[in-house]
């Protein structure tokens, strides 16, 4: 990913302008729901704008809060959590503490000064790959709005 | 039930001695936690089973210095399972961290009487030591105003010294649900120092008349003293919201951090036995560097200063019961305590959860309700 991230803003992908301003997302999506959902997407060959990373997890309940907030400081525009439906979670109750984690992990960046509208959490199972789909797309757009994270060139964090 | 530990000579702490000194020569402990004096003006904790080291080496447990937040020794004396019939004289903040720890799984209440006492406040160590080095009298009137100030509800100033800025904006000086409670606020203690007792530990002292627990305006004292620290605590944490919520939010407020991680050794809920930050985790080849240099045009070296501070937020926040030990662990004079305190009183909030309340109530991040927040995740 830092190499991927490199690359393209070595073709003038701006840090700092919105004009031609790309969001970078990472997505930590669970194994067994969301992840098969994202692969289901493609399958069935849908669109989404590219600007999501994907890395898979065995639950959205093992994404610890360091894994979202490293990519958000070292200028990530988004992090997106994708875990079963409640009820759903292949570990029974992985995702029930996935929840309390974010909304903890959402006050904790709203006070500290950040967006918390940067950090998405979405229950996507694996059946719904145009879910998947829909919730990239809009992400993108939202992202858009809110403009490149103050993270991209802030050093001294 | 309510007693009265008779005071002879105005020595307060004599008469608070020979109460510890009964609880261990009844049997009702067998071990003591309670800070000792060091000679050199100050105290240090100390685990006692001689009774007779009490008087010698003076223990001292109204010192009004800190040296470590002591839920920490607690948990170093019980863990899972307490060798011997354990008491702790502890000030209520480190009782909140000790109920905290044994939720944590570091520390057990079993076989531990815990022995609690309204707490004025305390000082820096350092600045405390360079006004009260030595004995003699000087030292015997900075005691008398500290417990002079505890009678009358306010804040004690002992030779300009202000308390600790944790402790100054402590809203919660006494204690709920301790087994031994020696009161300090409102009465005078000169008189006779009022104690209330858990019955079962009464039985064993033979103790079967109650006295009259506390002074009349006990509770008076107490209201004029966190009326007056509710004021001072929202005052400084409302600035250091306003600073959160301006430009750089809390990038700014750490700039200044040296990444001593002192905080963290002094934070009584931080009890990971090797932080993830000191762990191959984090030690980078130097391409790490110059990639994240690359992405942002410019890196602070070291990195991850910000993440440490983040995380230690999300892993102990919902339990931060704002003893500020990690303030007066700072080199660089970062209000860390004031920070996790903003911070941390809205992640509680969230869950409605009282840090330090309850050893019986979960800890928020490890239980759930499968009917709560169940829009989150949902959305469209």
């Amino acid at each position: 990913m830092q190499y991927e991230i490199r690359n393209t803003q070595q073709k003038g992908d701006s840090m700092t302008t919105n004009e031609s301003y790309e969001p970078h997302i990472v997505a930590f999506l669970c194994n067994w729901c969301t992840y098969t959902g994202a692969d289901l997407a493609g399958t069935s060959r849908l669109q989404y704008p590219p600007n999501v990373r994907v890395v898979r997890m065995m639950c959205s309940g093992a994404v610890d809060p360091v894994y979202i907030l490293k990519p958000l400081l070292d200028g990530a525009d988004g992090v997106l959590i994708g875990g079963c439906h409640p009820g759903d979670c292949h570990y029974q109750t992985g995702n029930y503490k996935t929840r309390r984690r974010y909304i903890a992990m959402r006050q904790i960046l709203k006070n500290a000064g950040f967006d918390d509208q940067r950090v998405w959490l979405r229950w996507i199972s694996a059946s719904e790959g145009q879910r998947f789909a829909e919730t990239v797309t809009e992400m993108v757009t939202a992202l858009k709005q809110l403009g490149p994270s103050p993270m991209r060139v802030a050093w001294a964090v | 039930m309510n007693t009265i530990i008779p005071v002879e000579n105005n020595d307060v702490l004599a008469a608070f001695r020979s109460f510890l000194k009964r609880l261990m020569e009844s049997g009702v402990v067998e071990a003591l936690l309670v800070p000792l004096e060091t000679g050199d003006g100050t105290v240090l904790p100390a685990l006692v089973t001689d009774p007779a080291r009490l008087d010698a080496e003076r223990a001292n447990p109204l010192m009004p210095v800190m040296p470590i937040n002591n839920a920490r020794a607690v948990s170093a004396i019980t863990g899972k399972h307490t060798p011997a019939k354990i008491g702790a004289v502890l000030r209520p903040c480190e009782i909140r961290a000790l109920v905290e720890l044994v939720k944590l799984q570091q520390a057990t209440l079993d076989h531990v009487l815990v022995i609690g006492m309204d707490c004025p406040g305390t000082y820096e160590l350092n600045e405390f030591l360079s006004r009260n080095g030595g004995h003699g009298e000087r030292c015997a009137a900075n005691f008398a105003e500290y417990l002079t100030a505890a009678r009358e509800g306010r804040e004690p100033v002992i030779e300009g010294l202000e308390l600790r800025p944790a402790c100054r904006m402590c809203i919660h000086p006494m204690l709920e649900n301790v087994d031994v409670h020696i009161h300090l606020f409102g009465v005078d203690v000169n008189r006779g120092l009022p104690v209330t007792l858990k019955d079962d530990v009464a039985a064993a002292l033979q103790i079967t008349e109650p006295g009259a627990g506390g002074g009349e305006s006990l509770g008076e004292a107490v209201t004029r003293l966190t009326a007056g620290r509710q004021k001072v605590r929202e005052e400084a944490l409302g600035n250091i919201r306003k600073q959160m919520a301006s430009n750089g939010g809390i990038t700014g407020l750490f700039t200044s951090c040296i990444r001593c991680h002192n905080c963290m050794t002094a934070c009584p809920i931080c009890y990971c036995k090797t932080c993830l930050f000191k762990t191959a985790a984090f030690d980078h080849e130097p391409s790490f560097y110059l990639n994240a240099a690359r992405r942002k045009g410019a890196t602070r070296l070291l990195g991850d200063t910000l993440l440490f501070h983040m995380t230690r937020l999300n892993h102990m926040s919902t339990s931060c019961i704002s003893c500020g030990m990690c303030t007066s662990a700072c080199p660089s004079d970062i209000p860390v305590g004031a920070i996790f305190s903003a911070i941390g009183e809205q992640v509680q909030a969230e869950f409605e959860y009282v840090p330090g309340r309850d050893a019986a109530e979960a800890l928020p991040l490890i239980t759930f309700h499968p009917d709560e927040w169940t829009e989150i995740g949902e959305e469209k």
